[in-house]
């Protein structure tokens, strides 16, 4: 039973704050437990600004009943459940805890760039993979790095298009401070985005010139549509196709409308006469990547512009007079925007990498349906899509999930997981994992292409395809990769743990000290496992043999003993079937 | 050593634990009643190796064979204005038919590998071909009256037509190579390696009902290390793969896992046996450091090379037939596209021949028995966008190795004519309407292979739409 109380964790709190849109505080009642002076504090005031807590009386099925249940949810919700992140949400209840998240200032990575520049060290795109590891192992805006990691892996850049770490670290610290704006303004940012301009071509991007059989870029006009907003054919908002066969969401004319919109763009600080070629190579142009693209009236395409046509379009021909390089911005953003298919287009898309691969189609259309209208008349309120996401029955319930619900785990997300449960560090605190793509197939924006390293309905050919799911990461669980991630697991829990003497001050490493106590008896240490890692999911035979194999490993130093079966009971797990498809 | 190489290798070495001893046992299990009992076959040691090598992001193959007499070459230069080659660099082609529209043609400039190989008959060009339900001219195109493959021009979408018998998803998409290596896996002794090898990661060319490719990295084979030792380990790890699973993707899980662990020791065993100081080895990394401005082997020379050492070890792995399949970056030229396709198309060309070399080579000496074909999503717009260029539709394509009726060009040749109304092979938006399918590009590589004209129809349900089942472009 869940208590009725909620437990307030006085150090997690701050003072007053403002509650985001969607949450209701005037219907509350809290009891909130002051754990640091042992106080019990009633607040009952309707108008108080500062309620953090939802009476449980109105919601009582919210959750977690159990600390099995607390780690499954966050599991989803961050880069892996700690005992103490487990307590802490039993503690505050899921709205919350998502309250909370929300509230949490945010990590940014570019700081941690410019801080290792300053320290004298050589900062390539190592240093950015290095800071992504830190914030999302240490850092306490864990849903809000976890958003911002499944936004990378849509608004796609890639460090292979983009040679400046510092530029990527802020595209990606811009997706870290927008992970719950409005879409529309996320859309704009992004679009305008230095990295992104580069990447798929929009900087620099000139109008059409007949006479030397000239036109204007069309890889931003295509991507934008295909894959950051509306995809490729009519959906309804539930995310089904609204004909069969489909309908195209849009034709070569629409690409060749936008691609006119997404002319004239260029650096701030970018001279006009070097508009076509400008680029800052050298140190004090390096501000240049900063900064949102500023519009170049003179390279702006004139004239009309076809854009997206669908019920409901203003105009319904979807074409624009043409104006300044801004007013065609706006009018085309806000054209994709109010777009019946982004709502369910993009919630699929988040569901897929936060919760299960095959969501039902009620399940995109309860958060399409937040999308289109938060509660309070706003659409594109992205707080109200991940908590729409996380807290539906088809996301806290498996019972009503549909079967094969789950998703196989990213190699990156299982690395992560493993080192928050085991309080992984170098001696120095550093976290030098730069090269993950050689082992696990990804990292945090390095992308072969703007598709992702796996794409949403990418079907494993056999059973899979065969049952009609879909399965992204299975995309990258190649023969190769499949046993270099088994080794590297095995590498980071055979030989990186703290103390091993082979080890340097800069490797990382994992804490085994803890659980080893425990593995005295072998079922509790499976069972604290269960727990962490399996968010108490665990099948009965699957127990049975892990507990054997513990009981095996009999060295005769106690030390060694514990250390042994603590390692055996982690990379058995995180190479089993029950654990890499996470349900 | 770069960093990333020192601890690529400190990995491996932590994880050498590949045992000759597992590699032996492996082929004690082989199965006698399982050799070449396919059909439609022609059996012994007649070996066949089909290698796709598939560029990624649509190559712009219009500035790859490009027209140098003064005629085209005008048309050709006034339409791609900042991105025209010059024509005095272009490297002349002396085909043995001459091109359907009479013109000349040439080479892209870095290209001068891939030439030799053309003026020696050794690679041929297929010209603009793309995905096609059935043959559409610029009329029917833009009145709607012919019907088109579906989305067009979306590099996710395109890609897989490229790679299916026919440009349309109908059910489940199997590629016309794993359609191949269902009807001929049988005929390879060996029962754990699969017929298709990719060193490019999933595809779908590759995805047959029955046979699902082996994935290899270009650097080598890892053996799952932490399975070595103790066997109570392995012992458990196994007890969990072998446990029921209701979850479909547990299942695959375990089925990836067990067919990887069983590949791997034997593969990774095999290649030991090839010393990394001698060719094929050593041959690829010497055609880029040979370079006027030497540089490092770039990842299609990688793959190719390990294609080389997979093929020379053949009679050890027991294969009588293979495909691969190679994926290489960087071709979505859409910016800077003078300076990223010139090393690409070098980078290709170099790879291309050294490759054919090295099969070629005594200790091989499969050149006829080898056939290796570019694919790609699409050709690109002729309109420039400045520095670049955008999704198109029809484009070129390479075809090399001994069994090529090479020195020739076939099929027709678009006009590059830069008004999109006056263009006959335009749709209207600079992109060119593809007079080859590529229903028939495959079709004429896979009767090479051995496909019996009998199953032909049934593979390729669309061929006979068009004119001919067979481009001639094999022996």
């Amino acid at each position: 039973m869940q208590s009725a109380l909620w437990i307030r964790v006085g150090s997690l709190m701050a003072g007053n704050r403002v509650l985001p849109a969607g949450h209701q505080p005037g219907r509350a009642l809290c009891l909130s437990l002051l754990l640091a002076s042992g106080l019990c504090v009633l607040a009952a005031s309707a108008a108080a600004q500062d309620v953090l807590f939802r009476n449980s009386f109105d919601l009582p099925a919210e959750g977690p009943a159990t600390a099995a249940e607390a780690s499954r949810f966050l599991t989803q919700a961050t880069f892996g459940p700690t005992l103490i992140e487990i307590d802490r949400l039993q503690a505050t209840g899921y709205n919350t805890w998502i309250d909370m998240q929300l509230a949490k200032p945010a990590g940014l990575h570019l700081p941690f760039l410019d801080a290792r520049a300053v320290a004298g060290d050589d900062v390539y795109h190592n240093i950015r993979q290095e800071s992504w590891f830190t914030r999302v192992v240490t850092g306490q805006d864990q849903l809000r790095q976890r958003v911002a990691f499944a936004l990378s892996e849509i608004l796609v850049v890639s460090d292979r298009g983009v040679d400046d770490p510092f530029a990527v670290a802020h595209y990606y610290d811009l997706l870290v401070r927008s992970a719950f704006v409005n879409y529309r303004t996320l859309l704009r940012d992004v679009t305008l985005h230095p990295v992104m301009g580069t990447y798929l071509s929009m900087r620099g991007n000139q109008p059409e010139n007949l006479a030397e059989n000239l036109r204007p870029d069309e890889n931003y006009a295509r991507e934008v549509m295909q894959l950051f907003s509306i995809g490729l054919v009519r959906l309804n908002p539930n995310g089904t196709p609204t004909t069969n066969p489909p309908t195209p969401t849009y034709t070569q004319d629409t690409i060749r409308g936008f691609a006119r919109v997404f002319t004239g763009w260029n650096f701030e600080g970018c001279p006009t006469n070097e508009y076509t070629w400008c680029y800052p190579y050298d140190e004090p142009r390096q501000i240049w990547w900063r900064r949102p693209m500023i519009a170049f009236a003179g390279f702006h395409q004139s004239g009309a512009k076809q854009l997206l046509v669908y019920p409901g379009v203003v105009p319904s021909t979807g074409i624009i007079p043409g104006g300044t390089a801004t007013v065609d911005l706006d009018a085309a953003l806000g054209n994709i925007f109010s777009h019946p298919n982004v709502g369910p287009f993009l919630s699929r898309l988040l569901i897929q990498r936060l919760v299960t691969s095959n969501p039902s189609p009620a399940y995109i259309g309860r958060v399409a349906a937040k999308f289109a209208n938060n509660g309070s008349g706003v659409r594109g309120d992205m707080a109200a899509v991940v908590r729409a996401i996380l807290m539906d029955s088809e996301a806290r319930n498996p019972a009503s999930a549909p079967a094969n619900a789950g998703k196989l785990r990213e190699p990156l997300l299982r690395l992560t997981q493993l080192w928050r449960a085991l309080d992984a560090r170098a001696n120095d605190g550093r976290y030098r994992e730069w090269y993950p793509d050689w082992w696990a197939g990804q990292a945090v924006l390095r992308s072969p292409t703007v598709f992702n390293f796996f794409l949403p309905n990418y079907s494993l050919p056999g059973e899979v395809a065969q049952s009609g799911l879909f399965s992204p990461e299975f995309q990258i669980a190649t023969d190769n990769l499949l046993t270099t991630g088994a080794n590297f697991l095995g590498g980071a829990i055979y030989y990186y743990w703290r103390g091993n003497p082979d080890l340097s001050n800069e490797d990382v490493s994992v804490d085994l000290a803890r659980d080893m106590p425990l593995a005295d008896t072998p079922a509790a240490l499976i069972d604290r496992y269960n727990l962490l890692f399996m968010g108490g999911t665990m099948s009965a035979p699957m127990r049975t043999v892990l507990i054997n194999q513990l009981g095996t490993l009999n060295n005769g130093n106690l030390t060694a003993r514990r250390r042994e079966r603590v390692q055996d009971a982690l990379w058995l797990i995180f190479t089993s079937p029950e654990y890499v498809v996470e349900k | 050593m770069t960093d990333r190489d020192r601890r690529r290798f400190l990995r491996t070495a932590l994880c050498a634990t590949a045992s000759s001893a597992a590699f032996g046992s492996m082929f004690g299990k082989l199965s006698l009643a399982h050799a070449a009992t396919a059909p439609h076959l022609l059996l012994g040691d007649d070996y066949r190796a089909l290698v796709c090598v598939y560029l990624y992001g649509g190559n712009d193959s219009f500035n790859m064979v490009v027209p140098r007499d003064t005629s085209h070459y005008n048309t050709y230069a006034a339409t791609r204005g900042p991105l025209a080659l010059a024509r005095n660099d272009l490297l002349a082609l002396n085909p043995t038919v001459p091109p359907s529209d009479g013109a000349q043609y040439g080479l892209h400039p870095r290209m001068g590998a891939l030439r030799d190989l053309f003026e020696s008959g050794r690679a041929a060009i297929v010209a603009n071909t793309g995905p096609l339900l059935y043959p559409v001219t610029k009329a029917q195109y833009q009145s709607g009256s012919v019907a088109v493959p579906a989305q067009l021009a979306s590099h996710s979408d395109q890609e897989v037509l490229w790679q299916l018998p026919q440009a349309e998803t109908l059910g489940a998409r199997l590629g016309w190579g794993g359609k191949l290596a269902d009807i001929f896996f049988a005929s390879n002794s060996n029962p754990i390696l699969s017929m298709n090898v990719s060193l490019g990661g999933e595809n779908v060319y590759q995805a047959g009902a029955q046979v699902s490719p082996y994935f290899m990295s270009s650097y080598g084979v890892e053996a799952m290390w932490p399975v070595g030792y103790p066997s109570s380990r392995r012992d458990a790890f196994d007890a969990l793969l072998a446990q029921s699973h209701a979850h479909v993707f547990e299942r695959a899980y375990v089925g990836k896992i067990n067919r990887t662990r069983a590949v791997s020791a034997q593969v990774g065993a095999a290649l030991d046996t090839l010393p990394e100081n001698q060719s094929p080895y050593t041959a690829f990394e010497a055609a880029w450091a040979n370079l006027p401005s030497p540089r490092d082997m770039p990842g299609i020379g990688r793959e190719l090379r390990m294609i080389a050492r997979m093929i020379a070890l053949r009679s050890t792995l027991q294969m009588t037939r293979q495909i691969f399949f190679v994926g290489v970056g960087g071709f979505d030229t859409h910016a800077t596209q003078l300076v990223d396709h010139a090393e690409l198309m070098e980078d290709l060309a170099i790879a291309l021949k050294t490759f054919h070399d090295v099969i070629g080579s005594a200790s091989i000496n499969l050149a006829s028995k080898v056939t290796t074909f570019t694919a790609s999503e699409f050709g690109r717009s002729l309109f420039v966008n400045g520095d670049g260029t955008d999704h198109a539709w029809g484009a070129h394509h390479v075809v090399v190795g001994g069994a090529v009726n090479g020195r020739r060009i076939y099929g027709t040749m678009p006009s590059l004519i830069g008004n999109s109304n006056t263009n006959p092979d335009d749709t209207g938006y600079g992109q060119i309407i593809p007079t080859q399918s590529v229903d028939q590009y495959a079709a004429t590589l896979a009767k090479w292979y051995g496909l019996a004209d009998s199953d032909r129809a049934i593979m390729f349900p669309n061929l006979a739409r068009f004119p001919s089942p067979n481009l001639g472009f094999m022996a």
